[in-house]
């Protein structure tokens, strides 16, 4: 399949033109924030508290609000999500009880994001009287997270030949020593991407965020849970509601520090893979 | 009698943590199907107190969806009708896009460019919804303006093409993991055949591949639906309804962060009306998602 295609594959042709506008798209995306940002872009910007006035404002608070976020709903999704993956392909006897369960936990996957923020709102904010701080909108994500930890996990564990449990228990092996020894030392990798590709998704969010509350002016950064919201996707959200060009520029200066964010938890989830891949051999 | 006794010993001393290994995914599980349960409950329960005041007829016939005007209006069309114009112009832009990004990927591309266009696809995945939304109203949108310089700031066309990107990665990914496990002997026979490459693709893997194709594109309308920074920052919260794409538009999840903000006194009716958008929503993708699940397992 990898010979040169004929000058007549007018689907070649098709894809050729698909896959590059795909690529523009990426490199336009990426190019519009660095552009927009290179005025605002600093240490002052990144240390900084919002404030009325442009020239002065920062996204210290909001990256301190991000990391907490991140810190709450690792901390609550991965290990409820991986148990429930673990129980569902190890242990789960196959009655009607576990089916519902299992198809409501994986639709859940699928429910939009702003659907957790409003759910979040009624049950932390309202219910517990947590209010608009950090630790509802860690519970939030982690709610938002929770089924993508068990669906990809679920995944992961699933590609672990079946000769691996056959092999241990065939040995003696009980239960859970198959499951500690082999199924996850061998899952781990593929479990690390899914975690990753949650935890990447949950940062992001900030609809649940905006519903439930998230300030736009938080001048001291977050110490602990129960202080108030606020993170980098609703202060790019709440930037770009303002007219001034001034506060444009401070909405792709927190985008690009969103970015920033994004991409410095999968390197750090990267070198884990490599990690515990190489743990194996 | 002491083989007995050593082996008994070894049973004990291994069942504390085995038994205790069950339980403890058992009770993983019970606290995620009662996050899920807890957030069906606040739906249906907003819901149910919505509708002991509405009669849900007036969902359908009602003009317009004004719960709090003092004439208040409960018909949901045109919200739905608004995230059917977001979700179908999205669709126009991910689905030839992204399935033909997917062909190129498994099957034209070197293994260079191949890896410089999965990391493309990798970073519009990974790209937050509310940067795709500052991206089409302040770059989209006055590039638009070039081109229909009466185009209104807010509008639905800068939304559906932001939309149709962010969900470009989960049509191309997803339909490129169903056409690369198309089984080699189909293709095998193909070129046996004598039959161009074109032809391979058009008549055997992509037919094979179509209950995965399919997967994949329900699970990116489902992802447009419920989307909310892109379509609240670009395309506005104009209420009466239009069908021109160069106006803005109001869809069920606008409505939703535009109302919420986080001051939605609990127990109003207010709250009860946001809480049944937030359920009908929930009911469509959840549907649509559960039918991709089908689709994806189909022989």
């Amino acid at each position: 399949m990898r010979t040169p295609p004929r000058p007549r594959d007018r689907l070649a042709l098709a894809s050729r033109l698909a896959a590059t506008l795909t690529f523009a798209a990426a490199a336009a995306l990426i190019g519009v924030l660095l552009f927009h940002a290179r005025g605002v872009f600093d240490p002052g910007f990144l240390l900084g508290a919002p404030s009325r006035f442009a020239a002065q404002a920062g996204v210290g608070p909001a990256i301190a609000g991000t990391l907490w976020l991140a810190l709450l709903t690792a901390a609550l999704s991965f290990p409820i999500g991986v148990g429930t993956a673990v129980y569902f392909e190890e242990y789960a006897p196959p009655n009607r009880v576990v089916l519902l369960l299992e198809s409501v936990v994986t639709n859940m996957a699928g429910v939009p994001p702003v659907v957790f923020g409003v759910a979040g709102l009624a049950l932390f904010v309202q219910g517990l009287r947590l209010g608009p701080t950090i630790l509802a909108g860690g519970l939030t994500l982690a709610m938002l997270a929770l089924p993508t930890v068990v669906v990809a996990s679920r995944t992961a564990l699933r590609q672990v030949p079946r000769g691996v449990r056959s092999a241990a228990y065939g040995l003696g092996a009980t239960r859970w020593q198959v499951i500690r020894r082999q199924v996850l030392p061998a899952a781990a990798p593929g479990i690390v991407t899914g975690l990753t590709l949650a935890l990447t998704r949950a940062t992001g969010a900030a609809a649940p965020l905006i519903v439930i509350g998230a300030a736009a002016f938080v001048s001291h950064a977050p110490g602990s849970p129960d202080d108030t919201l606020t993170a980098l996707p609703a202060q790019v959200f709440s930037w770009s509601t303002r007219s001034q060009p001034d506060f444009a520029a401070l909405a792709a200066g927190a985008a690009v520090a969103l970015l920033l964010v994004i991409l410095l938890l999968n390197l750090a989830a990267r070198i884990l893979r490599r990690l515990l891949a190489g743990g194996l051999q | 009698m002491t083989a007995n006794g050593v082996s008994g010993s070894r049973t004990a001393s291994q069942a504390l943590p085995e038994r205790l290994a069950g339980h403890v995914f058992l009770a993983c599980t019970v606290i995620a199907g009662l996050a899920a349960a807890a957030v069906v409950a606040i739906l249906a329960r907003g819901s149910a107190h919505f509708f002991s005041r509405v009669a849900p007829a007036r969902l359908l016939t009602d003009p317009s969806w004004t719960p709090l005007a003092e004439d208040p209006q409960f018909g949901i069309l045109p919200l739905v009708a608004a995230t059917g114009q977001i979700v179908v112009g999205a669709a126009l832009v991910a689905f030839p896009l992204g399935l033909l990004t997917a062909i190129y990927l498994q099957y034209y591309a070197s293994e260079r460019t191949g890896s410089v266009l999965n990391a493309a696809v990798t970073v519009l995945a990974a790209v937050p919804a509310v940067v795709y939304g500052y991206v089409a109203l302040n770059f989209l949108t006055p590039a638009l303006r070039e081109i229909w310089p009466g185009i209104a700031a807010f509008n639905g066309l800068s939304a559906c093409l932001a939309v149709g990107v962010m969900i470009l990665p989960t049509v191309t990914l997803l339909s490129r993991s169903a056409l690369s496990s198309v089984p080699h002997a189909l293709i095998d026979a193909g070129i046996a055949l004598g039959a161009t490459r074109a032809r391979i693709l058009t008549r055997v893997a992509i037919p094979a591949a179509s209950g995965g194709i399919a997967a994949s594109m329900a699970l990116a309308i489902a992802r447009a639906a419920g989307e909310t920074m892109i379509v609240t920052l670009a395309a506005g919260n104009r209420v009466p309804l239009s069908w021109n794409p160069l106006e803005g538009l109001r869809t069920l999840t606008a409505f939703l962060a535009q109302t919420g903000m986080g001051d939605v006194p609990p127990g109003t009716f207010e709250h009860h009306a946001f809480v049944t958008v937030a359920s009908l929503l929930f009911l469509g993708t959840y549907a649509v998602h559960a039918a991709a699940r089908r689709l994806e397992s189909r022989p």
